[in-house]
């Protein structure tokens, strides 16, 4: 599938088969994370891969916005002490954000062009993830991806009208 | 009609999904504190389902109750994109429960 494809078909999955991933799947999973970009090469972030039958049901005991019964999860983790040491304030203040975004759109990428339901969780309960996983005190968990095999036809999409989202050349500028 | 049907699951099991259950509707009530408005109805309907789904593992289910629930259910998706349609279902479900509780 080419990128631009996967970009224009991905659909968040919050529903899926009762099946495991192959492991190719997960080495797919690993060549995103290692080969996203990050501000000043900073290589900061922590990813976490679940597939753990015991893990997984405690991550979504504490996970809201975890729908469905995912064959994995990963946990996308900042490091702010690493961030500063190795890119400074900008990074330990934004930048760290931001490569765990690109991070996360490589994942979901990957995960959807291999025909693996994806989606990205925020509502979860920080420092109860945080207990789960046995994460140090500098390793904050910062965004969930579910993976597995979607059971149902991804609806359809809503999108803003691009005038609504794009300028060209200066703000507001709509041609 | 409630029916009382012989439960294939462990107190052990059940309780497990109690805490499932618990842990869930707890983080749900931590998380409105900075997430959107339309989530709260969402995560009470997910609640309330979870907890139906508990009742039913013990052995206690109630057909009518579950189609009253029908168009909440089948509405569920647009909790997050169409938050108004999303409050269309639940007042649909609102309404079957009047009928059934004039009706008992």
């Amino acid at each position: 599938m080419k990128v631009i494809d996967a970009v224009k078909s991905r659909r968040s999955t919050r529903s899926f088969e009762q099946r495991t991933l192959p492991p190719e799947m997960i080495q797919e999973i690993e060549n995103a994370i290692l080969h996203s970009p990050s501000g000043s090469n900073a290589q900061e972030s922590h990813f976490v891969i679940v597939q753990d039958e015991q893990q997984l049901r405690l991550i979504k005991r504490f996970a809201p916005g975890l729908s469905g019964d995912p064959a994995a999860v990963v946990v996308l983790c900042s490091n702010a002490t690493e961030s500063l040491i190795r890119g400074g304030i900008d990074t330990a203040e934004v930048l760290r954000f931001v490569n765990l975004g690109i991070a996360a759109a490589y994942i979901l990428l990957i995960a959807h062009s291999n025909d693996i339901g994806n989606c990205p969780v925020r509502s979860f309960h920080r420092e109860s993830i945080k207990k789960v996983l046995g994460l140090p005190e500098e390793i904050e968990p910062e965004l969930l991806i579910s993976l597995g095999y979607a059971d149902m036809p991804p609806r359809s999409k809503t999108s803003k009208k691009v005038l609504e989202v794009i300028s060209y050349d200066q703000y507001g500028n709509n041609h | 009609m409630t029916s009382m049907e012989t439960t294939t699951k462990t107190a052990d099991q059940i309780l497990e999904q109690l805490r499932d259950y618990v842990a869930y509707t707890l983080t749900s009530a931590k998380g409105l504190y900075r997430e959107p408005h339309s989530y709260g109805a969402m995560r009470m309907v997910d609640s309330m389902e979870r907890a139906l789904h508990l009742l039913q593992e013990a052995g206690i289910k109630d057909e009518a109750l579950e189609l009253a629930l029908s168009a909440v259910r089948k509405e569920r998706w647009r909790a997050m994109t169409d938050p108004q349609g999303f409050g269309r279902a639940i007042d649909d479900s609102v309404l079957g429960l009047v009928v059934l509780s004039i009706n008992k």
